[in-house]
């Protein structure tokens, strides 16, 4: 059986060599969310234009995307990712 | 109220652990069916032990997951589904699939994940016929798909793509799952202008995972998995005409942190995922454990749809320990790892598969689909705010 140990993860957004425990507890992701958020502001509307768009060219049976949750995509397909 | 405010916890720590995926569900959202556990083909990191026999699930087994699943299906406001997997569900043939597909009401939603191979213009027309939803497995262009191939070692390539090519012949809308063995810097806008050009409407990127028969590690580099999902992003915003599943789950929970709604992201309870298996076991939570046994877990099964009900089965999940000690896995990931609110507790398979147990937290299929994904997503927003 594969070792136990925990290994080190190193975020993105904080120092390097970090551990995720060592770069904060959740609000330091938050953190992280809103020190981006301006470019965040430009991708959400992006995807929300597209999401609009996906949605005005799906018939009723379509496997495109709701936006809250996601009515039309499989629902296998959630957050869960099972089965692959 | 401000952000500031919202975050204080009224005992003067940090922010108060997300709430969501707290206990398991007594009622699914959907089940997984094994019509079979045969598979045509022989992919190099496929987790299935049983994938070159074919042992076919008989229709009493269909019956009595049925008989919940439509009463379910039936309650107001809900959706669900049915999910054929396998093995490969087409290789159960049509005539045994319909009959495993009919004692479920209309109500009732199916979908196959399928390698695609079998698809031809009869499997087409009995999509339409039973209106089962089509999600493909296929890793991008020829090069991508080494590791899949039939049992003799020929590449399915081609097969994959005239079934693709059937469906949209008939223009049957498709999903698609991809996994990722190798997230190098230049894959994620190969891979993303290719599934613009297969025609799907939904996308789903699995990097590949340590579980079950596959052992190959996917151990990778912090920074490079994080710059591959920041490099998908950037493809996707050239053409966002698919629905990018980890785009899009990333940047909802990204717009809930900004406003203040995070808590809300995650579902209440962890779904079952009742996994059905050929003879009728039921696998709860990770359907790659099905198969599987272990001199401390036993077979991880939690009953049999023939001996007893669905739900009774699943009304009582803490009857199978390894789901308690599972459940008490997601409790510390809920305590110990802050991006909890966004991921909801590593998966029950990968635990296993990666640390032997299920209460252990971070996995390195955490870190690969969850933690650098949105770390990934981040370091988009931060480099490249706008579109060209």
């Amino acid at each position: 059986m594969p070792e136990t140990s925990r290994q080190r993860t190193e975020p993105v957004g904080a120092a390097p060599g970090a551990t995720v425990a060592e770069a904060g507890g959740d609000d330091q992701v938050a953190d992280r969310v809103y020190a981006v958020r301006d470019g965040l502001a430009l991708l959400l509307a992006e995807a929300e234009q597209a999401r609009r768009r996906r949605a005005e060219a799906a018939g009723a049976d379509g496997a495109v995307c709701a936006w809250n949750h996601f009515e039309n995509i499989p629902t296998f397909y959630n957050w869960n990712n099972r089965p692959r | 109220m401000s952000r500031a405010e919202t975050r204080q916890d009224p005992a003067g720590g940090g922010r108060p652990a997300p709430t969501g995926m707290r206990g398991v569900a007594t009622v699914p959202s959907y089940v997984v069916m094994q019509p079979t556990t045969l598979c045509n083909l022989d992919c190099s990191y496929c987790y299935l032990p049983l994938r070159a026999a074919n042992r076919r699930m008989p229709v009493p087994v269909a019956a009595a997951v049925a008989r919940p699943v439509n009463i379910w299906a039936a309650q107001q406001g809900r959706r669900f589904s049915v999910v054929w997997h396998g093995g490969e569900p087409l290789a159960a043939g049509r005539d045994h699939l319909a009959a495993l597909i009919s004692p479920f009401s209309a109500d009732v939603e199916h979908h196959v994940q399928t390698n695609a191979t079998l698809i031809d213009d009869p499997w087409c027309e009995f999509f339409r016929e039973h209106r089962i939803r089509v999600s493909v497995s296929v890793d991008g262009p020829r090069a991508r798909n080494d590791s899949r191939h039939t049992r003799g070692g020929r590449p399915a390539y081609d097969q994959i793509r005239s079934g693709v090519e059937a469906l949209r012949r008939h223009g049957i809308e498709f999903s698609a799952l991809c996994v990722v063995s190798d997230p190098s810097p230049g894959l994620a806008t190969e891979l993303y202008r290719f599934f613009l050009d297969l025609g799907c409407d939904v996308l789903g990127i699995n990097i590949e995972e340590t579980e079950g028969v596959n052992v190959r590690s996917n151990r990778w580099p912090d920074r490079a998995v994080a710059g591959f999902w920041a490099e998908l992003v950037g493809a996707w915003r050239q053409a966002p005409r698919i629905h990018l599943r980890e785009v899009e789950w990333s940047l909802r929970y990204a717009a809930a942190v900004l406003d203040d709604t995070a808590d809300e992201v995650l579902p209440r309870q962890l779904d079952p995922i009742p996994t059905i298996g050929y003879d009728g076991s039921v696998v709860l939570l990770s359907p790659e454990l099905a198969g599987f046994s272990d001199p401390r877990y036993g077979d991880f099964t939690s009953g049999n749809v023939l001996a007893s009900g669905l739900a009774e089965i699943l009304a009582t999940p803490e009857r199978t320990p390894w789901v308690t000690e599972f459940v008490a896995g997601v409790e510390a990931c809920r305590t110990t790892c802050p991006y909890f609110g966004f991921c909801g507790g590593g998966h029950a398979a990968n635990r296993y598969f990666e640390h032997g147990r299920f209460d252990g937290t971070e996995t390195n299929h955490c870190r690969n689909s969850k933690i650098h994904l949105l770390e990934g997503v981040l370091a988009h927003a931060r480099d490249q705010p706008a579109a060209d």
